[in-house]
């Protein structure tokens, strides 16, 4: 569990006043590994057309997108500190023409995905080798699109797209999944399920895509849990978009210290 | 005018290894020169507009140029948050081309007809809008746009208005001065032309010599030609398949406001067109004929 990066995330919203911390606890796990152990990137140069794409499909995760990028050298301290101020080029959800390693501007879910899609065929008729990773979410997966794209995806034999389903259980306080992994199976896909707080399970199912032996495009189910890392926030409901008091601030720094 | 989009698509993909095809399941047959010329490059994606118009989005993210086509209201009501998001917010560019034009499918009904497409994708930044209604203006305007960082769409209407504008004056964002005169201007898009052209010799016998200008740029919208008539006739009439709100109709009077003019409209009132019959039932139903246009200048003139 990444309680650097869990810090980082609960002092840029705090300080901004707006963000999602549990959502983003939820992915931060998995970002971590998708930058730190399978991607091909260049942080001094985002637009390096030899890269794999990560798309964030749940943009209101942004601030998990950003702690990772900054992490791993796409921008500054004092560009992460100046998340969601007007001027500033991070905000509540990536802006790819701010954000330096935002491939796509995100936030109305059921984009995200498609959008990758498109990014996976365009690379697949330039013959190129490169990968698409993107990751939605599991109330996302309520989205006709979401279901639009894994239809089209499999048709197209896209080996080279993967998305990941931060499958923390907000869609079942709605409008539950009978069975989510049957579902993407039933469209197609190579499907996988991890821990997603595991990073070794995430790296493996992660590889598993990257071989390609499967003509079809990868789901990986990571099982997450939402606010993980602090007790009182592994609800749902009342943290989704709330800001942490002085209180409560010390509170979630202490159990992530 | 399918025919011409499939030419023109053709012609440009020899051309240019770039340009990408998408369909949602029309168009797959006349398109096929394209597929056999372009292997790999054409897809027949299904019924799933939104989705055709992200992806597109994507390819073109990915270093290519891709034209998303089917039918006026899927691809622009139903996908309008796929437009603003995916291409427009992002500045990406890309190119949409619809056919459906108004009430061209005339006996189908709301779910076919799409009156308010032109105004819905000019009121996002980033974009340009184009109504080309002759084989040479789609395919001059086409490869002047589809590489650009625009968002571009391009409605095509069934009917084509007969006039033809030599290549070389036919420039986005400009407007074309078809006829010269001095009492009105008549403002015309698409298939409306035809109307406007025809109008003339009855005007005529009426005394009043018409001024006729051609809008296949609806964004940007080119003010200084109409100004220029403006000042010289006074008086307008624009004539488009298009709802009245939105459309040229609102171009005409922004661009134009304080100058005294008088202008008067042929456009689509605010309410749906629930015959059925033809495309010609339609017009005279919504006054899009002769008479109208020649009875309108004649109160507008003497009033």
């Amino acid at each position: 569990m990444n309680n650097d990066l869990r810090r980082q995330i609960v002092k840029i919203v705090t300080a901004a006043g707006e963000g999602h911390i549990p959502s983003s606890f939820s992915i931060v796990d998995i970002l971590d590994i998708i930058y730190g152990k399978f991607l091909k990137f260049n942080p001094k140069n985002p637009e390096w057309p030899d890269r794999d794409y990560f798309v964030l499909s749940k943009g209101h995760a942004a601030a998990g997108l950003f702690a990772v990028l900054h992490k791993y050298g796409y921008f500054s301290d004092q560009i992460l500190d100046s998340y969601g101020k007007y001027d500033g080029i991070l905000g509540g959800h990536p802006d790819r023409t701010k954000a330096p390693g935002a491939e796509a501007s995100t936030g109305s879910l059921g984009h995200g995905l498609p959008f990758a899609m498109g990014i996976a065929l365009g690379l697949k008729v330039r013959g190129k080798p490169n990968r698409v990773v993107t990751l939605v979410g599991d109330g996302e997966c309520h989205e006709g699109t979401i279901w639009e794209t894994a239809l089209v995806a499999q048709n197209l034999k896209l080996q080279n797209l993967c998305c990941i389903v931060d499958y923390n259980g907000s869609a079942a306080q709605i409008l539950p999944h009978p069975s989510i992994r049957a579902q993407w199976e039933a469209f197609g896909w190579q499907t996988l399920e991890v821990n997603g707080h595991n990073p070794s399970e995430i790296e493996d199912a992660l590889n598993v895509f990257g071989q390609a032996n499967s003509a079809k495009p990868t789901c990986i189910i990571a099982h997450t849990v939402k606010g993980k890392g602090v007790s009182f926030m592994e609800v749902h409901g009342p943290w989704h978009h709330k800001i942490p008091n002085t209180q409560e601030f010390e509170l979630i720094m202490k159990e992530l210290s | 005018m399918r025919q011409a989009f499939a030419d023109t698509m053709l012609e440009v993909g020899l051309a240019d290894p770039g340009l990408l095809v998408l369909v949602g399941d029309i168009s797959h047959g006349i398109l096929q020169p394209f597929a056999k010329a372009c292997p790999g490059r054409f897809f027949n994606i299904g019924i799933l507009e939104p989705t055709i118009v992200s992806m597109a989005a994507g390819i073109s993210r990915s270093g290519l140029y891709p034209v998303a086509h089917t039918i006026a209201p899927f691809l622009i009501e139903r996908s309008l948050e796929q437009i603003k998001l995916d291409f427009c917010y992002q500045h990406i560019g890309g190119t949409l081309i619809s056919v459906g034009s108004a009430f061209d499918y005339a006996a189908l009904g709301c779910s076919h007809h799409c009156y308010d497409d032109l105004a819905i994708v000019k009121g996002i930044p980033n974009t340009q809008v184009v109504y080309p209604a002759m084989p040479n203006e789609l395919n001059q305007l086409f490869k002047q746009t589809y590489k650009n960082e625009f968002l571009t769409y391009f409605r095509l209407p069934s009917e084509k208005h007969g006039f033809t504008i030599s290549d070389n004056d036919l420039q986005i964002g400009e407007a074309i001065r078809v006829r010269e005169g001095n009492h009105i201007t008549l403002v015309a898009a698409g298939p409306q032309l035809k109307t406007a052209l025809k109008s003339i010799d009855e005007l005529l016998a009426k005394g009043i010599d018409a001024e006729i200008l051609y809008y296949p740029t609806y964004k940007p919208f080119d003010g200084a030609r109409l100004l220029e008539s403006l000042n010289k006739t006074k008086n307008t009439i624009v004539i488009e398949e298009h709802s009245m709100f939105g459309g040229l109709s609102d171009e005409v009077m922004r661009h134009s406001a304080n100058g005294g003019f008088k202008y008067d409209f042929i456009n689509i009132p605010d309410k749906f067109s629930r015959g059925y019959g033809s495309y010609d039932d339609h017009c005279n139903a919504l006054g899009f004929t002769v008479t109208n246009v020649v009875d309108k200048a004649e109160r507008l003139i003497h009033k």
